[in-house]
């Protein structure tokens, strides 16, 4: 077995600008699916009872379908449909937000309802209203208690974006299969694309856990 | 826009091939991938320093690279590191254990550590070996907690299946798209391809909550 790392020197560039196109798509979708997850979670929890079974639709939906099959579908399935076709990473944005605002208001959800209900009837006899006990109570106390679930949401969302090489987003895994393709040298470059994305996603989940431990406290009650 | 839905129903005998391709592959991933899970979480909480680092590697490994490029890697890497030529089928099969049994491992590693110290320490202060402290005390009562979060692993393998679509295993995502190339009928076939995993997976999720109703642990 002789390993030639020379395609991947040629053209280290042309790789990583896949892994910048990969932290742009990681980091749009994290914060459209954060800002859609948690209005809808919030909705489903206090809205109007039709909206929350709607709601409660599209969340199990999400939980039901394969995030490739949201990929395809918006990629090819939409433009048909509408008439409008979308570049590659609008496309693989847009489906993944779909897909992950599910996964954000179930973590939302997981939050609010693991504050004791203890909680809310204090504020009620204290005679406070229910968006009063919402946003004071409720939520400060909830989203310190989010914070673990969103380090693997963040570390789920960035091994989401390779599944966008399949709609040919220029990320880093589509980048890599391509220098793979052309070089004949698959061994060299999908062993070096895991150790690129290892050392991205292992630091993720290491910051993010010792960022809660230093909150942790405020969650407490 | 004109739809001909007629092709889902020509190709159905294909689908159900790919559904069932989908079923198996699933199942006989979870049948590796728990004992696999209860393996790395024993080497792991075992007193052998090599035994538990050899384990923590191999699942920070896997839990921290997307799957479908770790199907790649086993697909073009794995044979030449191996030397061993493997079908699409078990090449996908071998990709999918890997990861999950990361991921179990971890589930039965905090499911044994959710239980008090103490209990192993009566267990063995009676006179039981650490093993059978294991068998008899720890898995019994660890069992009941891990299996809601070994059903969302089910339904979350489920729908990862469709990753290995990307080496031509043929099952159901890989028979849609190539039926949707073969005959042109993008809409209906993709349609199609969503509305059965949605058939099949809808009840999974649902499943997984009652399990969580039933078994969760409530403080």
């Amino acid at each position: 077995m002789d390993f030639d790392f020379s395609p991947l020197v040629e053209s280290w560039q042309y790789l990583l600008g896949g892994l910048g196109i990969t932290a742009l798509l990681s980091f749009t979708t994290a914060v459209s699916s954060i800002a859609v997850g948690l209005a809808v979670g919030l909705v489903r929890l206090y809205g109007p009872t039709w909206l929350r079974w709607l709601l409660v639709f599209y969340i199990d939906s999400m939980r039901a379908i394969p995030v490739l099959v949201v990929l395809v579908w918006v990629y090819f399935a939409v433009p048909i449909l509408t008439g409008l076709s979308f570049e590659p990473f609008w496309a693989a944005l847009f489906a993944l937000t779909v897909h992950l605002a599910a996964y954000v208001a179930e973590i939302f959800r997981a939050g609010v309802e693991s504050i004791r209900p203890g909680q809310s009837r204090a504020g009620l006899a204290l005679g406070m209203s229910r968006r009063q006990i919402i946003q004071q109570i409720l939520l400060p106390q909830a989203i310190v208690r989010m914070l673990p679930a969103f380090g693997s949401f963040l570390s789920v969302t960035i091994k989401d974006t390779a599944i966008a090489a399949v709609i040919a987003v220029p990320e880093l895994m589509r980048r890599a299969e391509t220098i793979a393709g052309q070089s004949y040298r698959p061994v060299e470059v999908f062993t070096t694309t895991m150790v690129i994305y290892f050392l991205i996603l292992f630091p993720v989940t290491r910051v993010v856990d010792s960022f809660y431990r230093r909150v942790a406290h405020l969650g407490r009650s | 826009m004109n739809l001909d839905w007629s092709i889902v129903w020509q190709s159905r005998g294909a689908l159900l091939e790919g559904v069932l391709l989908t079923i198996l592959l699933t199942i006989l991933t979870m049948l590796i991938a728990i004992p696999g899970g209860i393996l790395l979480a024993l080497m792991r909480l075992s007193r052998s320093s090599i035994l538990a680092g050899a384990s923590t590697s191999f699942v920070e490994l896997f839990r921290n690279l997307p799957l479908i490029l770790v199907v790649y890697w086993a697909f073009y890497v794995m044979p030449v590191l191996l030397g061993i030529e493997l079908s699409p089928f078990t090449t996908g099969l071998v990709a999918l254990c890997l990861n999950v049994s990361a991921y179990n491992s971890e589930t039965f590693r905090s499911g044994i550590n959710s239980i008090r110290k103490g209990q192993m320490e009566a267990g063995v202060a009676l006179g039981m070996s650490r093993a059978q402290a294991m068998r008899q005390i720890i898995f019994p009562q660890a069992w009941r907690r891990v299996l809601p979060v070994l059903a969302s692993a089910w339904v979350s393998l489920f729908k990862d299946t469709s990753l290995v679509s990307v080496i031509a295993v043929g099952e159901l995502a890989h028979t849609a798209l190539q039926i949707r190339s073969q005959s042109f009928r993008v809409l209906e076939m993709l349609t199609a391809m969503a509305v059965i995993y949605w058939l099949l997976g809808y009840p999974q999720a649902k499943l997984v909550d009652w399990i969580y109703r039933k078994f969760g642990i409530t403080e």
